[in-house]
């Protein structure tokens, strides 16, 4: 057969196909959609909306119109944000329409007790390793009930950087003897020295 | 029995002597009591009263230690000419060397025990109703030969005594393999101490092959310095018989044993400062101080200056001879040799600590005293023993006129 | 002493004052035997405390006698009634641990939370942790700073690293005692019998990791923080003159629990679990991170992994 005959085949077996399909199911093909690790042992996530002092926002924001045009925000609560260095802003979490949700990259609806999944949308590969306990913080156990911080209950989503705080204090020396400090070592890195010598 | 009356006559002997025998009894005991409340401090507010730490978990009480095995060992060098080589003028004094055996051991044992956090508790090492954890631990390894050489040392001479004692001639057959024993195991309880030190690898600065070499280098030195020392006390003070030619023999031995231990010295500083890495950190620490750190280095290098100056002395044949430059050498290496392998083996070994960090140690008060009193008892130790032995070899005891036969 | 039979008119007033007086040498030793006068003890336990077996070698019963024993001690000595327990370990449990060192900040909450929750003694300043600051890009330990104190952490230009025991599975101190008053228990965990211990500290020389502390002194522990839920190899108030370490917080890790440090660091920086089993975050870490250990040449095989991401 010649190529065209076969590329006519190929339609026509396509058209044969599709409405095989359609008979199945009436819906067009699902794309993949995110639904955790499988192999991750079971967790509960510690929820966090009791936690948070203006929700459910709805109270206020259903009143007011939404307005999708990027712009730092004039607001009451945190509107400044320290995350992404312009990469991403409010909206891009919260969704726009409904306020009592967040919403990941593909616009689904995030309730905020599972903020993770939006986090997970950009930081995928700490997501994955929170998912299994390489990253993150579980409750009270290592065995048994399996409960997680959320992301949000170390990192403000809106400054996620962890701040400085004061340590606790430093070891104490064996009663009766004193900590002697001897002169702070100094260790020059290799380009320090190279820059010393040349000062030289 | 002639076997109680020979301990009761030995007894009393060792409490029959001069005025100026009696002072010395006194002043020893003295310092024996005064360790010994000072001890009792340490028994009541725990080991907080010495200098240790953490850091340095291990200090002047086993410094001592490590030093008085090596002593104990040393017998081994009157010993092995005597018996082996069947030289008589050593043969008459070789009993002294195992008294200075006997009150070695007894030495090394009371600092381990000072050095206890839990005294009360010593019985937990018996074998059966305690736990010995024998023969992988080597402190365990150490309390066994410590032990055994203990014995062997207070068997051998007790039958050889108690026979001339009874005017015999102690049969050689039936001592002579423990003398064989003794000889080997005299190597032995000094290698395994230094077993006890090398064994770790958490502490590099002991982490070496050469460790056991270097102890016993060092103790064939610092034995001899005061065996001679010991010998020329009892030649002059009593008239017991001590040949020249025994203190010729021990000079030259510890003139060998010093050359080969300052080789091991030299040995150790190559190898580390050639090209110097973490491993070199206590040794850094012990010569030239570290991080500002640097208590041990005056000891150390006055303890080198005293060790290569008794070496020059004694490689010297005409200074060696004369009485005062020797008796000058051996003090100068029996305390070069104190400090380089006391303080100076067992600190460096906790500087820095494996974690890096830089924590000093000086001794107390306590410890020093409870040191004192413990040589002291060492002493006052020997002094008895020696006591009754010249006694029992001159035939000044005996057992009946009858058998009084053998005399020196 | 004189003779019964011989006695008259003027020995019977010489026999009451002897009957007095023996029945007050008896009531006078039986309240010494009863009274806790034995630093702390009555005599019995004091006897029983003096003469008591090594942990593995105690019957049930002996142990239960023990754990009596120590709680009257606390009772005594600190004044506060504390729960001595013996939990066993749990069959197909080998504990493992990571820390992620990129998330450590060096706050030193664990090393608090260790000395409250372990009963450690304030006054004998005894910590099983230690958190060592070094510059970035340096690993050496010898140029690392224990007692670092600025105002806040972490300090830019520096890293931290939290250092305890390190639970290895070929330990040098289990070697190196010489009454085998620390081994290696089922689950992992290195431990000590503190009644047992002599209190030679070979086993401090032995350790590369400076994880073993000694009780130089009593330990003093305020009786309001006294930590009452206790193990007998592990956190119940321990005498003078032995050694002790990190025991994973066995009192808590054989019910489930997190060790106390885990708990305590903000950061999440701890993973703790069972290495048997191959579904643990543990073992997901093992897998997927580079892990390392501290002087791994040296054989010791530690339970205890580094990381960073």
């Amino acid at each position: 057969m010649n190529s065209v005959n076969s590329q006519y085949m190929v339609f026509v077996f396509c058209l044969i196909l599709l409405p095989a399909q359609a008979q199945e199911s009436s819906e067009p093909l699902q794309p993949l959609r995110f639904e955790g690790y499988p192999d991750a042992p079971e967790f509960d996530v510690v929820p966090r909306k009791d936690d948070l002092f203006f929700y459910p926002c709805g109270q206020c924001h259903e009143a007011m119109e939404p307005d999708p045009e990027i712009r730092t925000l004039n607001t009451m609560h945190d509107a400044e944000i320290e995350h992404g260095r312009g990469r991403i802003w409010c909206m891009s979490c919260h969704n726009l329409e409904d306020r009592n949700y967040l919403n990941t990259l593909l616009k689904e609806l995030v309730d905020f007790d599972e903020a993770h999944l939006v986090c997970g949308g950009c930081h995928a590969n700490r997501h994955k390793d929170w998912y299994f306990g390489a990253h993150g913080k579980r409750v009270a156990n290592w065995q048994g009930e399996r409960t997680l911080y959320n992301c949000t209950h170390c990192h403000n989503p809106h400054s996620p950087a962890i701040e400085a705080r004061a340590p606790k204090p430093a070891p104490p020396v064996r009663a009766g003897l004193e900590l002697e400090q001897g002169t702070k070592h100094h260790k020059s890195s290799i380009w320090d020295k190279q820059e010393e010598h040349e000062e030289q | 029995m002639t076997v109680i009356r020979f301990i009761l006559d030995s007894v009393r002997e060792m409490f029959r002597g001069p005025r100026e025998y009696w002072i010395w009894l006194a002043v020893l005991s003295l310092v024996v009591i005064f360790g010994a409340v000072r001890y009792s401090e340490q028994i009541t507010e725990g080991l907080v009263v010495t200098g240790m730490s953490d850091q340095v978990s291990w200090g002047f009480y086993i410094s001592n230690f490590a030093f008085l095995v090596g002593i104990a060992a040393a017998a081994v060098l009157l010993v092995i000419p005597a018996y082996i080589f069947d030289r008589k003028d050593v043969k008459d004094v070789v009993l002294v060397g195992e008294g200075m055996a006997v009150a070695a051991v007894t030495m090394a044992i009371l600092f381990v025990i000072a050095d206890l956090g839990r005294p009360d508790r010593l019985w937990h090492m018996l074998p059966g109703i305690g736990r010995f954890h024998w023969p992988v631990s080597l402190l365990a390894w150490d309390v066994l030969v410590l032990s055994v050489y203990f014995l062997l040392n207070l068997a051998i001479p007790f039958y050889v005594l108690y026979s001339r004692y009874r005017g015999k001639e102690p049969n050689f057959r039936l001592y002579f393999p423990f003398v064989v024993i003794a000889m080997f195991w005299a190597i032995s309880i000094h290698t395994v101490t230094a077993f006890l030190f090398s064994a770790n690898p958490a502490r590099p600065f002991w982490h070496t092959a050469l460790l056991g070499p270097r102890f016993i280098a060092s103790a064939f030195a610092s034995g001899p310095a005061l065996i001679i020392i010991t010998l020329q006390i009892i030649r002059k003070l009593t008239s017991y018989h001590v040949s020249q030619t025994v203190i010729d023999l021990l000079a030259l031995i510890m003139t060998t044993a010093l050359q080969i231990s300052l080789f091991f010295v030299g040995a150790e500083l190559f190898t580390d400062f050639y090209n110097e890495g973490s491993h070199a950190a206590s040794i850094h620490y012990l010569f030239f101080g570290l991080g500002g750190y640097y208590s041990l280095k005056g000891w150390i290098w006055f303890a080198l200056a005293l060790n290569l100056t008794a070496l020059v002395i004694l490689m010297i044949h005409p200074l060696r001879r004369k009485t005062l430059m020797l008796n000058i050498a051996c003090v100068m290496t029996f305390i070069g040799i104190w400090i380089e392998k006391g303080m100076g083996l067992v600190i460096p070994g906790f500087v820095p600590t494996p974690l890096g960090e830089i924590f000093e140690y000086a001794p107390t008060s306590v410890e020093l005293s409870v040191a004192a009193g413990i040589w002291a008892f060492g002493i006052l130790v020997f002094t008895l023993v020696a006591k009754a032995v010249i006694a029992i070899e001159q035939g000044k005891i005996f057992h009946s006129k009858e058998e009084q036969r053998y005399t020196l | 002493m004189s003779n019964d039979s011989n006695s008259g008119k003027g020995c019977g007033n010489f026999d009451k004052a002897r009957r007095n007086f023996l029945r007050g040498i008896g009531l006078g030793t039986a309240a010494a035997v009863a009274q806790p006068a034995w630093g702390g003890q009555t005599f019995q336990d004091a006897f029983a405390d003096f003469f008591q077996k090594d942990y593995r070698r105690m019957s049930a019963e002996e142990i239960e006698a023990a754990l009596d024993r120590i709680e009257r001690k606390a009772q005594a000595r600190y004044d506060v009634e504390i729960d001595c327990q013996n939990t066993p370990p749990q069959s197909g449990v080998v504990y493992g641990y990571a820390i992620n060192i990129s998330r450590c900040k060096g706050y030193r909450d664990c090393v608090h939370a260790c000395v409250k929750e372990n009963n450690l003694g304030r006054d004998s300043q005894m910590q099983y942790i230690r958190v060592l600051e070094m510059d970035q890009g340096d690993f050496n330990l010898e140029h690392s700073d224990h007692y670092y104190d600025p105002e806040t952490v972490p300090v830019e230009g520096k890293h931290y690293l939290p250092v305890q025991c390190m639970q290895c599975d070929d330990p040098p101190c289990v070697k190196a005692c010489p009454v085998e008053a620390t081994w290696m228990e089922p689950d992992g965990i290195v431990v000590v019998d503190y009644d047992w211990c002599i209190g030679c500290r070979y086993c401090m020389a032995a350790c590369p990791y400076w994880a073993r502390h000694f009780n130089w002194t009593v330990p003093e522990i305020p009786a309001e923080e006294m930590n009452t839920n206790t193990h007998y190899l592990g956190n119940r108030p321990r005498p003078r003159g032995v050694v002790e370490k990190c025991h994973f917080c066995i009192h808590r890790t054989r019910r489930g629990q997190q060790p106390a440090c885990m708990e305590a660091c903000p950061t999440g920086s701890r993973i703790f679990g069972n290495l048997l089993d191959p579904d643990s975050e543990i073992r997901y870490v093992l897998a997927n991170k580079q892990v390392f250990r501290l002087k791994e040449d040296l054989g010791t095989e530690p339970k205890f992994w580094y990381f960073s991401d």
